[in-house]
């Protein structure tokens, strides 16, 4: 089931890559889509209102992707929804460690619009399943 | 990808700024980085910058800056996971690959489509992964440069969380929108003058007192507004001076080690904000003067210490605002300038008569660095002798208003001082009458205005001259200057406005001083651009069109006059 009108938090320090990521978002369709630029500013605004899915980057100041992930676990209104992690080729031994988080998929930058739009689609599969 | 083509290129703009800011802000925590080899939380600040970079840069297909950051990325993950430290050497090549990503950024601000030669530092990067680098020489300059500066410490701690704040709240806006905005409300002051005015002459001669007062009030209120609107229009000009000061720290490092010197770099008041336009311009200036600082100022170390001063050497940055002005400084600990021997020295290259040189006070001798053909090196070193001379620091800063001041002891060291205005665009201007035409003068510039008797000006070796409380200036007739009438002598009271720019001052003569105005200058077009002692024209709020006077042009026809 694809709802495109899901809401979507995308969370990146580099304004820039959170823009091309959006617009990839647009690209397959989704276009009900906000941005935070490190895991406080993304908690904030997941605490204050409802989105249906969440695409990080994994390396930001502050709080990085990995205690985003853990945070939205741990909390008890969060903990469901599903989170996909950005990662670099160079940190895929990170993947261990954010599938033990809870992570529901990763995808290694740079990406393109299908093999984003393949990593949501199964994302949603699952957890519509 | 498959955007729009006009979408990737805004994208690309973004990310070509969003990366400059970024490599801006690392010149600053490479050199901390250097003091502090082990702090892991800058590392890890710096990794991420560059990983950032190599991120947006591979969804861009920019393959060079991929192929460079990679390597960089890849040295810097082993140095902040602590599988190596850092030395002079890594350092020296991790700066390279940063010039390198900065050379590739421009290229694709360009779109000149230059393919940078990678393959020297790539090698070296692969050299230190593999643990097979032999540093070439001993990094002693970096290593003995010492303990860190308190203000750099408190600069490098506050940053991270600034920027944070800034990104979420702020948008980029292009900067011709901007002036276009500055434009119309420049515009906007000069039909508020307009209103002003009539409003005036509408109250003298209204019948309808309600009428008049409704008017009056309405005027008031736009009154206000229009200065409300100014003020917001400049401040989004303005940007904080820590973009122009913040490449100074790599610079120094690189000059000193360079020269074998060891200097500290102290900056203080990088939060000080100008407008935009005068931060690009003072960059060039203040480069300019930080390196003759550090290659002609600064001593050696054997020197120094042979001295008594301490081995390495101190420049300060500083800038704060004062009044109207910004004041930006530049001092030394170094050698300092000998105003007898800068005297000699401009006789000898046939700048000045010995009698002239003979004449001039201690402030005016350290001007002499400023006439053209002076400072412009025999022996052109790559440091200093880049063919600008002081004359064209001095040129850049009066472009923009500004005055310079030195100050300087010997053996103890120099200050160099620019007084800079706040905005370009809106100025307070004195407008004056003379051989019946209307002028502005800039108010900067104007130090008092008195009103004399022809019997005051007094006539000294060929030339005008007046007393005021025991200071002799030189007088010019203003309607002479301009128009090569002689001003009239019609109505006994006449009016000098004294000028000073810099430590130079002197007296112009007017038949009438007509008031204070705001003014909103335009240039004179390409056709009279450049017109000695002309800096622009503007309209008037009773919608004359008036000449505003350049100062800095008018003292020096002022001083070829008294050369002659």
């Amino acid at each position: 089931m694809l709802d495109q009108n899901m809401k979507i938090l995308v969370v990146d320090d580099f304004s820039t890559m959170r823009r091309i990521i959006r617009n990839i978002l647009r690209e397959i369709g989704y276009n009900n889509v906000d941005e935070a630029d490190d895991g406080s500013t993304a908690l904030e605004k997941l605490k204050s209102s409802k989105f249906d899915f969440v695409v990080t980057d994994w390396n930001m100041p502050n709080m990085p992707g990995i205690e985003l992930l853990k945070a939205i676990r741990q909390d008890e209104v969060l903990k469901n929804t599903p989170v996909l992690m950005v990662t670099a080729e160079a940190a895929k031994e990170n993947v261990v460690t954010a599938v033990a988080a809870g992570v529901n998929n990763y995808i290694v930058k740079p990406f393109t619009a299908a093999a984003l739009k393949d990593r949501i689609d199964i994302i949603l599969q699952k957890v519509n399943a | 990808m498959s955007f729009q083509a006009d979408e990737m290129d805004d994208i690309i703009n973004d990310f070509l700024v969003e990366a400059t800011e970024s490599l801006e802000q690392l010149d600053q925590k490479f050199i901390d980085l250097e003091k502090q080899p082990n702090d892991t939380a800058l590392l890890n600040d710096i990794f991420r910058s560059i990983h950032t970079i190599k991120g947006a840069a591979g969804f861009l297909g920019f393959q060079q800056m991929v192929d460079i950051t990679h390597c960089t990325e890849d040295v810097l993950n082993k140095l902040r996971k602590g599988e190596m430290k850092v030395s002079s050497g890594i350092m020296d090549t991790i700066l390279k690959s940063v010039d390198l990503i900065k050379l590739i950024l421009n290229n694709i601000k360009e779109r000149n489509n230059r393919e940078e030669d990678l393959k020297p530092t790539i090698a070296l990067l692969t050299e230190i992964l593999e643990g097979r680098f032999k540093e070439d020489e001993p990094g002693e300059a970096s290593q003995a440069s010492g303990k860190t500066g308190e203000s750099e410490d408190e600069h490098r701690q506050a940053r991270p969380e600034e920027v944070g704040v800034a990104r979420e709240q702020s948008i980029r806006v292009d900067i011709e929108r901007l002036d276009s905005v500055l434009n119309l409300a420049g515009e906007l002051v000069l039909s508020r003058n307009r209103l002003m005015r009539l409003g005036g002459k509408f109250s003298d001669s209204a019948q309808d007192s309600d009428l008049h007062t409704h008017v009056n009030e309405a005027i008031a209120q736009l009154d206000l507004v229009t200065t409300d609107l100014q003020l917001a229009v400049m401040k989004m000009r303005m940007q904080p001076i820590a973009k122009v000061f913040n490449k100074f720290p790599r610079m120094v490092r690189d000059l000193a080690r360079q020269m074998d010197k060891e200097v500290e770099l102290h900056i203080s008041g990088e939060e000080t904000e100008l407008d935009k336009t005068v931060i690009e311009e003072i960059g060039d200036p203040l480069v300019h003067i930080v390196r003759n600082a550090i290659d002609h100022g600064m001593e050696m170390p054997a020197e120094r210490e042979a001295k008594g001063k301490p081995r390495c050497g101190r420049v300060e940055l500083k800038a704060y605002q004062e009044g109207r002005n910004i004041v930006v400084s530049v001092s030394d600990d170094g050698k300092g300038m000998d105003p007898e021997a800068l005297k000699r020295s401009a006789v000898e290259k046939g700048l000045m008569l010995a009698e002239e040189a003979e004449k001039l006070s201690r402030s005016d001798a350290f001007n002499i660095i400023f006439i053209p053909g002076f400072s412009t090196a025999k022996a052109v070193s790559s440091i200093s002798g880049r063919g600008v001379g002081m004359d064209v620091v001095k040129t850049n800063i009066s472009r923009i208003n500004g005055t310079i001041t030195i100050d300087s002891e010997v053996g103890k060291g120099t200050r160099i001082t620019f007084r800079l205005p706040l905005t370009l665009a809106i100025i307070q201007a004195l407008t004056v009458e003379a051989g019946g035409e209307v002028y502005g003068i800039p108010l900067s510039n104007v130090t008092e205005n008195i009103r004399v008797t022809a019997e005051e000006i007094r006539t000294v070796e060929g030339r005008e001259v007046i007393n005021i409380r025991d200071r002799i200036y030189p007088v010019v007739r203003l309607g002479s200057l301009v128009d090569g009438k002689s001003g009239s002598d019609r109505g006994e009271w006449k009016y000098i406005v004294i000028i000073g720019i810099g430590e130079k001052h002197f007296g112009i003569l007017v038949d009438r001083l007509h008031g204070q105005e705001e003014i909103v200058m335009k240039s004179m077009g390409e056709y009279l651009k450049g017109t000695e002692g002309v800096a622009g024209a503007c309209i008037t709020g009773d919608g004359n069109v008036i000449l505003i006077l350049d100062m800095a042009g008018l003292l020096t026809s002022v001083q070829r006059a008294y050369v002659h």
